[in-house]
C-alpha cells in the first residue's frame, strides 16, 4: 500500500470514529499501519486513535511508567497505539525529561503514586559512563564497566524497593560515530568495544522483575546512519531519529505484551509449498523441493528455524489437506527433512476445511485461538481463517520460500521475558497429553483410566528454584485461575517469607512421562483465622485427573495445620474462567455470597470434612526427581 | 513574489495534515501560540513533514527557527535558491 492510498483509508478510519463504529476504526487502521510507516504517519495513527473514547474499545487496562533521559513525548502516544494492537489500553505516565534518579530515589515521587505495572527505564548510549583511556588495563575496563553498570542497578533497587512494578530497561544503542573507526572493534577499550561489554554485564545483572529491551537491536535494525539524527538531539534532545519512532514503539509493545503474556504459544502449520516446495500427493517424496537448489534450501532453514522455536517451547502442529500416510512420508523418510513426527504435538492431515481443524486443535491441547498462529502459503486459506477465526494470528507470507523465516519472526509472535525448563519440555508434555488421550480410549470407566495412569505428584513451597515456572503460570493462566490475580516474580519472590502466607506448587508424573509444575496456590491466613485462597491457577493440560481434588485436600491439610477453622475460596468470573466457576461447589465448598457475578465459598472445617477421591500419590520432591534413598 | 506564494500554498497543505484540520489558512504571522496544538511535541512532527513535503534537510538551528509561519517561509525560499 502507498502512502497516498494509506492517506485515503485514514479519511474513511476518521468518520468510522466520528460514527461511533470504533472496534471497526481500529481493524482499519491495524490493516495498514507498520511500525517502519514514518513519524508523521505514526503521529496520525496515534491522533486517531487518541480520538476514540477509551472505554469503546475491549482493551485490558494497563499502566506504564516512562522514566526518559531524552524527550520521549513523541514515543508515548505512538506506544499507546501499538499497545493497543497487542490488546492493551495504556495509561501512560512520563517523569519529566531527565529526573530519572530523583523520582527513583524519592518513595514519594509522582512515580509511585502512580503505581505502574510496568516502568520503562528510557536512557541511550549517553548514559553509560563508561568511557576509559585508549590502551586501559583489563582491571581498568573492569572497573569501569563495573560502575556503568552499578549506576543501572541501583535504580532498579530503588524502584523494586518502593513498588511492584515490572521494569523495563534498554540497553545501549551503540552509536554510528567511531573515534578509532573499525578498530574500536578489535581493542577491548575501543569505546564501540565498552558500550557491547556494557550491555553484556548489564544482561547479566538481571535480577527477576527486570527485562532488557533491546534498543541496540532496534537501532541496528533501522539502521545505525538514520538512527543518529543528532538535529534532533541537539535541538529537543530526542535519542534516536524521529521516523525510527514505529519501529521502537512496536518493539516496545511486543515486550510489554510478553511481559503480561500476551505471546503465542501454538503455530499450525501447512506442508505443501510451506514446508517444502511442490505437492507430495503429486509430486512425490522424491519430487518434492527440499533441501537441493536455493529454494529447497530455503525450505531446509524454515523448517529450522522452526525447530528452533519448538525447542524454546513453541509447540508445532500440522493442519494440511492430504492424506494422512502421504502427508507423513516426507517426515519419516526425506533426507533433508528437518522436522520429525516427535516435533509436532498434532498432526491432522485430511480434507476437512482448516477452520474445523484448527478448532479442533484448540480444543485437543486446550489453548486458545488467540495464542495461536497459522502459516499457510495459500492466501485463500489465510483469508478464511482470517474471516472465520479473526482470533487466530494470519501472518502475510511472501512467495519466495526465502522470505519465510523474516515473515514470521517480523511479528515478534514470541517474545517472551523469561525462560525455563518447562518452556524445553512444553512439546512433549503435550504429546505425551494426546497419547494419553489415546489410551484413555482403552477404559469404559474414568476411575480405572486415571488408575491406570499411575500418577504421582510432588507438592513444595515455593522457592528460587521454581520462581519463573510459577510466575509463568499464574501471569498465563487464563481458564483456570479463579481470582484473576496477576503476581510479577519479586512479588511472588516478596512472599516467599512472608509470615501468613502459604504458597505451595504441585508437579505431575504419570506412566506416559512428567507433567511438570502444573499448579501453584497462594493462601493467606486472615485475622479472623480462616485460611483465604488468593490464588490458585492450574494448567488445562491436567484437567480432570483429580488434581483439583488433590490439591483441594493440601490446601485443608494446610489449613488445620496452622489452626484455621475456615477456608475462604473466591471465584472472579472473566471472560475466559467459566470452567472453574462452579469448582468451589464441586468441592463442597458452601457459597456465601454473591455480587456481580463474584461468588465467594467456605468449607468449614469444625464440621465433617469432605473427602476427596484421587488417583495421586504423594511424594516428596527428592523422590519425584528420581534421587530414591538417601 | 510566486515563488513564496507556491511555498505557501505547499506548506498549508502540510499544516492541514499534521494538525488534522481542514480548515487551516496559514499567513506569515501565524505562530504556535494561533494553534492550539502546536505545542514541542507537534513542532517536531511539523518539522519532519515540511522536510518531507520539501525533500530537504534542515539543521538543528533550523530547526528551532521554524517557530512562526513566515520564518519557515523564508527558510524554505532561501534553500530554494541554492
Amino acid at each position: 500500500m502507498t502512502e497516498a492510498e494509506k492517506k485515503e483509508i485514514l479519511k474513511e478510519v476518521k468518520k468510522y470514529i466520528k460514527d461511533g463504529l470504533h472496534e471497526k476504526a481500529l481493524k482499519v487502521l491495524g490493516g495498514l499501519s507498520e511500525p517502519s510507516d514514518d513519524f508523521v504517519m505514526q503521529s496520525r495513527y496515534a491522533a486517531l486513535f487518541k480520538s476514540i473514547p477509551e472505554d469503546a474499545l475491549r482493551l485490558k487496562k494497563l499502566r506504564i511508567a516512562i522514566l526518559p533521559t531524552s524527550t520521549t513525548s513523541h514515543l508515548g502516544d505512538v506506544l499507546k497505539y501499538w499497545l493497543a494492537r497487542e490488546g492493551f489500553a495504556a495509561d501512560i505516565y512520563e517523569a519529566g525529561y531527565d529526573v530519572v534518579h530523583q523520582t527513583a530515589l524519592d518513595p514519594k515521587s509522582p512515580l509511585y503514586e502512580f503505581k505502574p505495572d510496568i516502568t520503562l527505564i528510557f536512557t541511550n548510549y549517553r548514559d553509560v559512563k563508561c568511557e576509559v583511556r585508549p590502551g586501559s588495563s583489563a582491571g581498568e575496563i573492569q572497573k569501569a564497566l563495573a560502575g556503568s553498570v552499578r549506576d543501572f542497578t541501583s535504580l532498579w533497587d530503588a524502584i523494586q524497593k518502593n513498588s511492584n512494578s515490572y521494569i523495563i530497561q534498554n540497553n545501549a544503542d551503540t552509536p554510528y560515530h567511531r573515534v578509532f573507526g573499525n578498530y574500536e572493534a578489535a581493542a577491548p577499550w575501543g569505546h564501540l568495544n565498552m558500550l557491547r561489554a556494557f550491555n553484556l554485564e548489564l544482561a547479566k545483572a538481571v535480577p527477576p522483575g527486570v527485562t532488557i529491551f533491546d534498543l541496540d537491536h532496534a537501532a541496528s535494525a533501522y539502521g545505525k546512519k538514520r538512527w543518529c539524527d543528532m538535529r534532533y538531539w541537539y535541538h529537543s534532545k530526542h535519542a534516536f531519529a524521529p521516523d525510527a519512532t514505529g519501529p521502537v514503539a512496536y518493539d516496545l509493545a511486543k515486550v510489554i505484551g510478553s511481559v503480561k503474556g500476551s505471546a503465542k504459544k501454538c503455530v499450525i502449520l501447512d506442508l505443501d509449498n510451506t514446508l517444502w516446495g511442490g505437492v507430495v500427493g503429486d509430486d512425490g517424496l522424491d519430487g518434492i523441493v527440499l533441501g537441493n537448489g536455493p529454494a529447497g534450501e530455503a525450505f531446509v532453514d524454515f523448517q529450522k528455524f522452526l525447530l528452533k522455536l519448538k525447542r524454546r517451547g513453541v509447540m508445532l502442529a500440522v493442519c494440511s489437506k492430504n492424506e494422512e500416510e502421504t502427508a507423513k512420508e516426507p517426515f519419516l523418510s526425506h533426507p533433508d527433512m528437518q522436522l520429525k513426527l516427535d516435533d509436532v504435538v498434532i498432526f491432522r492431515a485430511n480434507w476437512l476445511d482448516k477452520v474445523s481443524n484448527i478448532k479442533e486443535i484448540s480444543s485437543i491441547l486446550n489453548i486458545g485461538l488467540d495464542s495461536m498462529v497459522f502459516v499457510d502459503d495459500n492466501p485463500a486459506e489465510r483469508e478464511l481463517v482470517r474471516q472465520e477465526l479473526p482470533m487466530v494470528s494470519v501472518p502475510e507470507l511472501p512467495e519466495d520460500p526465502s522470505e519465510y523465516v523474516a515473515a514470521l519472526s517480523s511479528h515478534a509472535y514470541f517474545e517472551t521475558v523469561s525462560f525455563s525448563e518447562e518452556d524445553i519440555k512444553r512439546s512433549d508434555y503435550y504429546r505425551a497429553d494426546v497419547t494419553r488421550g489415546q489410551f484413555q480410549k482403552t477404559y469404559t470407566d474414568l476411575s480405572g483410566y486415571l488408575k491406570g495412569l499411575g500418577m504421582e505428584m510432588a507438592v513444595g513451597g515455593f522457592d528460587d528454584f521454581n520462581l519463573s515456572r510459577i510466575a509463568q503460570l499464574i501471569n498465563k493462566s487464563n481458564q483456570f485461575h479463579l481470582t484473576t490475580t496477576r503476581y510479577t516474580e519479586s512479588q511472588i519472590k516478596a512472599m516467599f517469607s512472608e509470615k501468613n502466607k502459604y504458597c505451595r506448587y504441585f508437579k505431575l508424573k504419570d506412566r506416559f512421562g512428567d507433567n511438570g509444575l502444573i499448579s501453584a496456590v497462594i493462601l493467606e491466613k486472615a485475622k479472623d483465622g480462616s485460611l483465604a485462597v488468593d490464588t490458585w491457577v492450574m494448567s488445562c493440560r491436567v484437567l480432570s485427573r483429580g488434581v483439583e481434588e488433590f490439591v483441594c485436600a493440601e490446601i485443608v491439610s494446610l489449613a488445620r495445620q496452622s489452626g484455621c477453622k475456615k477456608i475462604k475460596g473466591r471465584y472472579i468470573p472473566t471472560k475466559k474462567n467459566r470452567l472453574v466457576s462452579r469448582l468451589y461447589e464441586r468441592l463442597s465448598f458452601k457459597m456465601v455470597k454473591e455480587e456481580n457475578g463474584e461468588t465467594h465459598w467456605e468449607l468449614d472445617l469444625d464440621g465433617e470434612l469432605p473427602s476427596y477421591e484421587t488417583f495421586i500419590k504423594k511424594t516428596s520432591s527428592e523422590e519425584y526427581a528420581g534421587k530414591k534413598g538417601l | 513574489m510566486e515563488e513564496r506564494t507556491e511555498i505557501r500554498k505547499r506548506l498549508n497543505r502540510v499544516f492541514r495534515e499534521v494538525f488534522g484540520d481542514d480548515g487551516i489558512e496559514i499567513s506569515d504571522a501565524m505562530t504556535a501560540k494561533d494553534i492550539d496544538e502546536w505545542d514541542s511535541l507537534m513542532h517536531i512532527v511539523l518539522v519532519v513533514a515540511v522536510e518531507k513535503e520539501f525533500g530537504l534537510r534542515l539543521n538543528a538551528a533550523e530547526v528551532g527557527k521554524l517557530e512562526n509561519v513566515g520564518a519557515m517561509i523564508d527558510i524554505l525560499q532561501a534553500r530554494a535558491k541554492k
